[in-house]
C-alpha cells in the first residue's frame, strides 16, 4: 500500500513537469489558435536567461522574475516579427514555423551555453515530508502547487476577464474581432508574451530536476503535447488533469501490469484516453473544439 | 515566365518535356558521381514518405504526427523479409500492406472522432513505436537494430551499387507519384478536398467524411510503408531511432516547406529533407540546428505556400508589373479567401481554412 | 484548367531539379584517382605527402550533443596541438598534419550513413571516434564494402571489435559487458551475502552492462538479484522505478544509466526514500563534480564505478602537465568552455593518441597498412590512463581499451579498489 501511494505521488510530481509546459501550450492555443511546438525551447531559453542572471549574483527568485519579463518580451517580439506573417494563412504553415523555431532556439541555446548539464537552483528545498506513509519532497509539492495556482489563474483569465475573452475572440475569429474594435495585433502579441512568460515559470520549475541543457524540454514537450491533446486544447484544467493522469497511470501500469513494464507504460494513457474519446469525442474537459493544427 | 508558361501548355512540348525528364532520370546515375546518386536515392525515399503524409494531411486536412512510424514499420518488415529469404517482390508488397493494414485499423477507430483524436493517436505512434520495437527483439533486432543487405547490384546489370539502388528507388518513386497524381486529380481528390474544407458540405452532397478519412489515412500509411522499403534499399539498416518523434516532425516540416496539397511539393519536400542537413553540415557541423531553423523559417517567411509556390509567386509578380493591376494576392484577408479562390482558382492549390 | 496548370508544375519542377542536379554536380563519375607512381604502393585517398584526413560523424546537435561534441573536440584538440608542432612523423618517414573533418548526424542512423557517403566523396582516409551504437552500425557494412577503416568508435557494442565480422572496425572504449563484469566480479569475490537491485537503460547499453554483471555473479551463491527494472533513455524521471526497487530491500544497486540528470535525480530520490545501498555507476555517468556532488553521493556507503581514464575534473588531472596541455588545447581548438562535463572529451583525446601510434607505425600510405599498424598496438602508455587499465589492440573481441579498473568514490574523486566494502 505504501508503495502504491508513493507511486501515485511520484506520478503526480512527474505529471506536474508536463503540466507546466502544457499550460503554456494551451495559453497560446487559446489566444492565437495555434499549437506552438517551440514552447519548450522558448522555456529553455528563459531558464538560461535566469541562469545567467543567477550567475551575475541575483537571488534565484529575482532572476526568475527577470527571466519572466524578458520572456514576455521575447514571446511578443516573435509573434510580431515572425508569426504575424502567417496569421490568417494556412495554420499548418504557422505550426511548421514553430517547428523551425524549436530547432533554432535549441540550437541557439547549445551554441551560446554548450551542451553540458548545468545545475539550476531550486526555489524549493529538497527536504521531504511524509504524506500517508509516502515520502514527498518539498520541491515536488512546491512545483505542483505552483502549477495548480497558474491553472486557476488561467481558467479565471479566460472565463472571467475581459482580456481573456478578447484573447479568445481573436483566436477564434480574428476578422470579427477586428470589426468589433479589438486591437487584434496587440492581443496576439500579448497572448504569445503571456505564454512565453508562463513557459519561463515552467522552465524554472523543471530545470532543477532535469538539469539545464538545450534539450531539457524535448521529452517534456512530447508529453505536454499529448496532455494538451488529451485534455482538450481549450481547457487549462483538462491539460493539467491529463498531464497528472499520464504521470500516475503510467507509473501504476508499469508496476502492477507486468506485461506492460516500464518500457511500454507510455502507451497506457493513450489507450485509456482513446477509449474515453470513443465515448466523449471533445476530450475530457473540452467544450466544442476548434482544432487548427 | 509568361511566354514560358504558354510554351509549356502546348501538348507536344509537354510530351517532349516528359521524354527529356525521363531520359535525364535514366541517364543521370550513369554519369553522376557516386555521392550524388546516393543523395538522389535518399531524396526518393523521403519524397514517398512526404507524399503519403501530404495525402492525409495536405489533401484531406487531417493532422498526422506519426508518418515516420509507418516508414519504420515498412523498414522492419523489409528487413524481416530479407533476413528470412522472402522473395523481394513479396517483401515489397508486405512492406506496403502491413503498414497499410495497421493504418486502416487505426483510422477506422480514430477517424470517427474528428481531428483531435487523429492527432492524439498519431502522436502516440512514434512514442509507443520506439519502445515497442525494442521490446520485439526477435522481430526487430532490438535496440541494436537490424541490417538487411539486398540492394547490391546483381552482376548481370554491370551497374555499381549506388546506380542499382538509385534505379530501384527511382522506379518505385515514379510509380508512387504517378499513382498519387492520378488519385488526387480524380474524383477521389475532389472528395478529399471537400472533406478537408467543410465536412458538413461533404455530407450534404453525399460524401462520407469518415470513409474518405479512413481511405486517405490508409493510403498514407501504405506510402509510408513503401518509403520504409525504399529506406532499406538506400540505408540497409534500421533501428528504433529511425522512427523517433523528432523525425516525424521533420517530415511534417518537409511537407509544408515543399508545399502542402501538392504532388510536386512532396518531391521538393523529399529533396529538402535530405539536402538541408547536408548543406548545413557543410556550413558548420556544430551549428546545424541554428542553420536548419533559419532556413526553415526563412523559406516559409518568403514563401508561405512552400517552395512549390515559387513559380506562382514569380508569375504573380511579373504579371502585376505587366498589367499594373493591383490584385495584391498576399493581402487577401482570410475572410475573403473563398472569393479569391474562385477568381484565382488555378493559381491556388490550397488556401487556408478560416 | 486547374489540373493542367498543376501538371505543368510537376514537370517544370522535375525538369528544373534534374537540370540543376546535372549542372551543379558538373563532374562525371571518376575512376580511381590515386594511381600509384613509380612502383610505390598506391596511396589510399585522403593521404598526401604532408597531410591526412580523418572523418568523424557524431551527434553535434540534439539530445546527445553533449557527449557527441566531446568525441570530436578531444581529437580536434589533440591533433590541433600536434599540427601546431609541425605534424606527426609517419612510419614511412614523412611528416604529415592530421585534418579532422566533423559531421553532425544528430544520432540519426540514416544521417550517419549519409555523412559516411559524403566522407567517401570528399576522400577521407579513415573515419571513426564518433558516438553511438545505431549510428555507427548504420555505416558499418558500407565501411567494410568500401574498405575504409571505421576505428576507435565510441560505443561499447562488442560487434565492432569482432575481427572476423568487422575487419575494418575497432572499438575504443571498453565494451558494456566488460564494465558490468568487472564490478560483478568484485561483488562476487567479496564473499558476503548481497541482494542486488538492477536498473538499466532499455537498449544495448543497459543490456550489455547487465549481461556482463550477470555473467560474473553467475554461480556465486552469495549474490541474489532481487529486482530488475528498465527505463527509457528519453524518460524525464525514474522515481517510479526507484520507489519499486527501494521496496525490494536490496543493499547493492546496479544502475546502468547513461543520462546525467536521471542519475542525479536517482541519487536524490533514493535518499528521500531512505534507501542507502552501495551503488554502481557506469564510466560515463560517474563524474564526481557533475553528478555525485549535486546528487549527494556522499550519503551512500559506497559508490563504485568502472573506469579506465582519469577524470578531467580531478585536481590531479588539472595539476598535471599533460592535463594542462589538454585544457589549453581544448580551449584553443574547440568550443568547449572550461572543464568538459562528459568524459568523452578525454576518451577522444586517448583515441587520438592511439591513432597517432598507428600513424607512426604505418609503413605505407594505405588503409591496409594503417589497419595493420592500428591492430598491433600493445604496451602503449596512453595519456590519462589509470594504473591498471591499458590500451591493447591485439586481442580479438576486445576494443582498444582492453582492461578496466573498479573505483570507489571518496567524497571528492575516485580511488581504485581491489575489494568490495
Amino acid at each position: 500500500m505504501d508503495t502504491f501511494i508513493q507511486l501515485v505521488i511520484d506520478g503526480l510530481a512527474l505529471g506536474s513537469v508536463y503540466a507546466a509546459l502544457a499550460l503554456a501550450i494551451v495559453l497560446v492555443n487559446q489566444s492565437t489558435g495555434l499549437i506552438n511546438f517551440s514552447q519548450g525551447a522558448m522555456a529553455v531559453l528563459s531558464a538560461y536567461f535566469a541562469y545567467v542572471l543567477i550567475g551575475w549574483g541575483f537571488p534565484t527568485i529575482l532572476a526568475i522574475l527577470g527571466s519572466i519579463v524578458v520572456s514576455f518580451l521575447l514571446g511578443a517580439i516573435v509573434e510580431r516579427l515572425l508569426i504575424r506573417r502567417f496569421e490568417g494563412g494556412d495554420p499548418d504553415t504557422a505550426v511548421v514555423v514553430t517547428i523551425g523555431l524549436l530547432t533554432l532556439f535549441t540550437g541557439i541555446a547549445g551554441w551560446i551555453w554548450g551542451y553540458n548539464n548545468r545545475q539550476f537552483p531550486s526555489l524549493f528545498p529538497l527536504e521531504t515530508v511524509d504524506i500517508l506513509g509516502a515520502v514527498v519532497s518539498v520541491r515536488s509539492i512546491g512545483t505542483t502547487l505552483t502549477i495548480v495556482g497558474i491553472m486557476v489563474v488561467l481558467q479565471l483569465l479566460f472565463q472571467g476577464t475581459k482580456l481573456g475573452l478578447a484573447l479568445r475572440a481573436v483566436a477564434i475569429n480574428p476578422s470579427s474581432a477586428a470589426y468589433s474594435g479589438l486591437p487584434v495585433g496587440r492581443l496576439l502579441m500579448i497572448g504569445w508574451g503571456l505564454a512565453a512568460a508562463l513557459g519561463a515559470v515552467a522552465g524554472a520549475l523543471v530545470a532543477p530536476a532535469l538539469t539545464l541543457t538545450p534539450g531539457m524540454m524535448d521529452t517534456a514537450l512530447v508529453y505536454a503535447l499529448a496532455a494538451v491533446i488529451i485534455g482538450g486544447l481549450n481547457s487549462p484544467l483538462g491539460a493539467v488533469v491529463a498531464a497528472w493522469g499520464i504521470g500516475v497511470l503510467e507509473n501504476l501500469a508499469a508496476v502492477y501490469v507486468p506485461f506492460i513494464g516500464y518500457d511500454l507504460k507510455i502507451a497506457v494513457p493513450f489507450i485509456i484516453l482513446f477509449v474515453v474519446l470513443l465515448v466523449r469525442p471533445q476530450g475530457l474537459f473540452g467544450r466544442k473544439v476548434v482544432v487548427r493544427v | 515566365m509568361n511566354r514560358m508558361s504558354k510554351l509549356l501548355s502546348n501538348t507536344w512540348v509537354r510530351v517532349a518535356v516528359v521524354v527529356v525528364v525521363a531520359a535525364l532520370l535514366l541517364i543521370a546515375p550513369l554519369v553522376l558521381p557516386v555521392f550524388a546518386n546516393q543523395t538522389l536515392t535518399r531524396m526518393g525515399v523521403y519524397a514517398v514518405a512526404v507524399l503519403g503524409l501530404n495525402i492525409i494531411m495536405g489533401y484531406t486536412g487531417q493532422v498526422m504526427l506519426g508518418q515516420i512510424f509507418f516508414l519504420g514499420v515498412g523498414a522492419y518488415v523489409t528487413a524481416y523479409g530479407v533476413n528470412n529469404d522472402w522473395n523481394i517482390v513479396v517483401t515489397f508488397f508486405a512492406a506496403c500492406i502491413l503498414p497499410g493494414l495497421l493504418g486502416l485499423v487505426i483510422a477506422l477507430a480514430a477517424a470517427r472522432l474528428g481531428g483531435l483524436a487523429i492527432a492524439m493517436v498519431t502522436i502516440a505512434l512514434p512514442i509507443i513505436g520506439v519502445p515497442l520495437a525494442k521490446r520485439l527483439t526477435d522481430l526487430t533486432g532490438g535496440s541494436q537494430g537490424t541490417s538487411a543487405r539486398f540492394s547490391s547490384a546483381p552482376d548481370w546489370t554491370g551497374l555499381d551499387n549506388d546506380q542499382w539502388q538509385y534505379y530501384m528507388v527511382m522506379v518505385i518513386t515514379v510509380i508512387g507519384f504517378v499513382l498519387a497524381y492520378n488519385l488526387v486529380r480524380g474524383k477521389f481528390g475532389r472528395a478529399m478536398a471537400i472533406v478537408r474544407d467543410n465536412e458538413a458540405v461533404a455530407r450534404s452532397i453525399g460524401i462520407s467524411p469518415y470513409r474518405y478519412k479512413v481511405m486517405a489515412f490508409t493510403i498514407a500509411s501504405i506510402f509510408g510503408g513503401a518509403s520504409g522499403f525504399l529506406y532499406m534499399v538506400a540505408v540497409q539498416y534500421t533501428s528504433p531511432e529511425t522512427m523517433s518523434f523528432a523525425h516525424s516532425i521533420s517530415l511534417l516540416a518537409a511537407m509544408v516547406v515543399g508545399g502542402a496539397a501538392s504532388i510536386a511539393g512532396s518531391l521538393i519536400g523529399g529533396v529538402y529533407y535530405v539536402l538541408v542537413p547536408q548543406v548545413t553540415n557543410a556550413i558548420d557541423p556544430t551549428v546545424t540546428a541554428i542553420s536548419q531553423g533559419i532556413i526553415l523559417v526563412a523559406v516559409l517567411f518568403i514563401l508561405p505556400g512552400g517552395l512549390v509556390s515559387l513559380p506562382r509567386v514569380i508569375r504573380r509578380l511579373t504579371r502585376k508589373r505587366d498589367t499594373a493591376v493591383a490584385t495584391s494576392p498576399q493581402t487577401t484577408s482570410p475572410m475573403h479567401q473563398d472569393a479569391g479562390q474562385a477568381a484565382e482558382g488555378p493559381e491556388t492549390e490550397r488556401q487556408g481554412q478560416s | 484548367m486547374n489540373m493542367r496548370k498543376r501538371y505543368r508544375g510537376v514537370i517544370g519542377v522535375a525538369a528544373m531539379a534534374s537540370a540543376v542536379a546535372l549542372v551543379v554536380t558538373g563532374c562525371t563519375r571518376g575512376g580511381d584517382t590515386n594511381t600509384g607512381e613509380d612502383g610505390e604502393a598506391a596511396a589510399s585517398p585522403g593521404i598526401t605527402d604532408d597531410s591526412i584526413t580523418f572523418g568523424i560523424t557524431s551527434p553535434l546537435t540534439g539530445p546527445t550533443a553533449g557527449p557527441g561534441n566531446c568525441t570530436v573536440d578531444g581529437a580536434l584538440a589533440y591533433f590541433g596541438a600536434k599540427n601546431a608542432e609541425g605534424g606527426i612523423e609517419f612510419g614511412d618517414g614523412k611528416t604529415r598534419t592530421v585534418e579532422i573533418k566533423a559531421y553532425d548526424d544528430t544520432y540519426d542512423p540514416q544521417k550517419a550513413l549519409a555523412n559516411f557517403q559524403q566522407m567517401v566523396a570528399e576522400g577521407v582516409f579513415a573515419a571513426g571516434i564518433g558516438l553511438g551504437t545505431p549510428t555507427n552500425r548504420a555505416w558499418r557494412d558500407a565501411a567494410i564494402d568500401e574498405e575504409i577503416p571505421q576505428v576507435l568508435v565510441m560505443t561499447g557494442d562488442p560487434l565492432f571489435s569482432n575481427r572476423e565480422e568487422s575487419p575494418w572496425q575497432l572499438g575504443l572504449v571498453a565494451t558494456y559487458p566488460q564494465e558490468g563484469e568487472a564490478f560483478g566480479q568484485l561483488l562476487a569475490d567479496s564473499g558476503e551475502e548481497h541482494k542486488v537491485a538492477i536498473l538499466s537503460q532499455n537498449d544495448d547499453y543497459g543490456e550489455g552492462y547487465v549481461e556482463g554483471f550477470k555473467n560474473a555473479v553467475e554461480g556465486a551463491d552469495n549474490i541474489e538479484i532481487v529486482g530488475e527494472l528498465t527505463y527509457e533513455a528519453t524518460d524525464t524521471s525514474v522515481d517510479g522505478q526507484l520507489t519499486e526497487l527501494a521496496a525490494s530491500g536490496a543493499d547493492v544497486f546496479f544502475n546502468a544509466m547513461s543520462i546525467t540528470p536521471l542519475v542525479i535525480s536517482a541519487l536524490q530520490k533514493a535518499q528521500q526514500l531512505g534507501w542507502n545501498p552501495s551503488w554502481f555507476l557506469p564510466s560515463n555517468t560517474s563524474s564526481p563534480t557533475a553528478i555525485l556532488e549535486p546528487g549527494g553521493g556522499a550519503a551512500f556507503p559506497g559508490i563504485y564505478t568502472v573506469a579506465f581514464s582519469e577524470a578531467a575534473a580531478s585536481p590531479a588531472f588539472q595539476e598535471s602537465e599533460e592535463g594542462q596541455a589538454f585544457m589549453a588545447a581544448l580551449g584553443e581548438y574547440t568550443n568547449q568552455d572550461g572543464i568538459p562535463g562528459f568524459p568523452h572529451c578525454v576518451w577522444s583525446w586517448i583515441g587520438a593518441a592511439t591513432l597517432e601510434q598507428a600513424f607512426q607505425n604505418m609503413e605505407e600510405p594505405t588503409r591496409e597498412s594503417f589497419m595493420d599498424a592500428l591492430l598491433n598496438i600493445s604496451d602503449f602508455d596512453a595519456p590519462f590512463m589509470l594504473p591498471g587499465a591499458e590500451i591493447d589492440t591485439t586481442i580479438d573481441g576486445i576494443p582498444a581499451v582492453s582492461t578496466v579498473v573498479v573505483q570507489k568514490y571518496n567524497g571528492k574523486g575516485y580511488d581504485t579498489v581491489e575489494n568490495f566494502g
